[in-house]
């Protein structure tokens, strides 16, 4: 018994330094997403055009961020980078983490909207232009609008995914809660401070699956 | 004057001919039916007139403009882009599945293309629009979305939202084949209602009676070619092809 309130009295003097370096990961979760997403918008859409340059340096950007490891990406940004252009020098640990996952998660998103939009009938496209829209004004009104629905599920997946990956930072010493975690670990000797941080970890990913099939259900009126 | 006229246009899929040197003139008020077996090309004719499917040979005028000049599907034809886009725009569609936009009400699907393409205000094309729907017959149905309606709703949203750009041929490419037998009547009035106001349409169906009531011209198209056109009561009554007097005996 004993045992166990002196645990518990150990993860509460914990909570503190854990709870701040939450702050580090889901900072830098939602900073991702939002500037990944963005960007994969114009990777997706670079992706489908007819315009062979611009296809095949988006086919080749999402190819090549998905076909190597994200912490190779963050190693590369965040040492190889500055010996190559000295201008590059990134030397905050958190914005090299941020544009290490901006980059590599656009990638992933690129590809979800990419499917969405083509999986939108292509006789929405036929009655648009037979309406008089340009492929511009179509996009912009009929098709992406039908696709962000489809683009809701997997876009969840891709932030839950993300906020989990964030823990790769510990590697490049940002104290997220990861590395917070293991900092505990080794100066307290005590490996019990996993089990708090987990529940943390555990908490957040609830928390946003949670909101996310909320707006899931919202976006689904009209049918 | 010919609202649309053809002369010789070819479209091939790979090495098959879907269309063959298929030439015809639609003059203003004429209701046009188009019929035929599947595979003919009766809706790839149709597609091909808004350029939903490109061609490799042949000219199509709209209102006597040159509008497609292919020659080897390169296009000779001596309008700018823009005067193009104008031409098209004086043909509405009507698509065998409607597809209406399933995020927008009836009225918004109406209102879309006069506002964005048009430049219409709201206020104008929401009453544009709910005139549309009222003469269709769903004056009750404005705020509804697409997956609340029937078929034959569907397909009536569609042909106002297509009426919404005030264009001056309407193509249907067979606009009650995915229809449920009964409610095939509701939208074919709607069709006959549009004949009788002197609307000028090209009708590709499978609904013989339908085509015989409204048809100033019966066109018959076989294996990618116009194989007999003329009135209902000489392609129906007299058919002088041995190709149309097999495929009437198949539907009749």
């Amino acid at each position: 018994m004993d045992a166990i309130v002196n645990g518990f009295n150990q993860i509460v003097g914990w909570m503190p330094a854990l709870l701040q370096s939450t702050w580090v990961t889901l900072l830098l979760s939602v900073l991702s997403v939002l500037a990944g997403l963005i960007f994969s918008v114009f990777l997706a859409l670079g992706k489908i055009s007819k315009n062979k340059v611009i296809s095949g340096i988006s086919s080749a950007y999402i190819f090549f961020f998905r076909g190597t490891p994200l912490l190779m990406q963050l190693f590369f940004i965040y040492y190889t980078l500055p010996q190559l252009v000295p201008a590059l020098n990134i030397s905050d640990r958190f914005t090299a983490a941020w544009l290490a996952f901006t980059l590599n998660v656009a990638a992933y998103l690129a590809e979800i909207i990419r499917a969405a939009i083509q999986s939108i009938d292509k006789g929405q496209m036929e009655a648009s232009r037979a309406l008089g829209l340009t492929y511009r004004q179509a996009m912009r009104l009929v098709i992406i609008p039908q696709s962000i629905k489809r683009m809701v599920p997997p876009i969840c997946n891709e932030f839950v995914m993300v906020l989990k990956d964030t823990s790769l930072v510990s590697i490049i010493a940002l104290t997220d809660l990861t590395y917070q975690t293991k900092i505990i670990a080794s100066n307290k000797s005590s490996a019990l401070v996993y089990v708090p941080a987990m529940i943390i970890y555990l908490i957040m990913t609830g928390v946003f699956t949670y909101f996310f099939n909320k707006l899931e259900k919202k976006l689904s009126v009209y049918e | 004057m010919s609202v649309i006229k053809t002369e010789n246009i070819c479209k091939n899929f790979g090495s098959l001919q879907v269309l063959k040197n298929v030439s015809l003139t639609v003059e203003q008020g004429e209701v046009v039916v188009i019929i035929g077996p599947s595979g003919a090309g009766k809706s790839t004719y149709l597609r091909s007139l808004n350029r939903l499917e490109k061609l490799q040979n042949g000219k199509i005028y709209v209102n006597d403009e040159l509008m497609e000049d292919r020659i080897n599907g390169k296009n000779h034809s001596p309008i700018t882009k823009k005067r193009r886009e104008e031409l098209l725009l004086d043909m509405g569609m009507v698509f065998q599945r409607f597809n209406l936009f399933p995020h927008k009400t009836a009225l918004e699907n109406v209102m879309l293309a006069p506002m964005h393409v048009k430049g219409m205000k709201e206020a104008e094309a929401k009453a544009k629009a709910t005139e549309l729907l009222e003469r269709v017959g769903l004056g009750d149905k404005l705020d509804s979305y697409p997956a609340k309606l029937s078929g034959g709703q569907q397909q009536r949203v569609a042909i106002a939202r297509a009426l919404a750009m005030d264009p001056k041929v309407m193509l249907f490419d067979e606009p009650t084949s995915a229809l449920d037998p009964e409610l095939v009547g509701d939208v074919l009035k709607v069709m006959k209602d549009l004949a009788a106001s002197g609307m000028t349409m090209i009708i590709v169906t499978h609904e013989i009676g339908f085509a015989r009531e409204v048809a100033d011209k019966i066109v018959f198209m076989y294996d990618g070619a116009i194989l007999e056109e003329g009135t209902a009561e000489q392609v129906f009554n007299n058919p002088k092809n041995e190709r149309t007097k097999q495929f009437l005996d198949s539907v009749l």
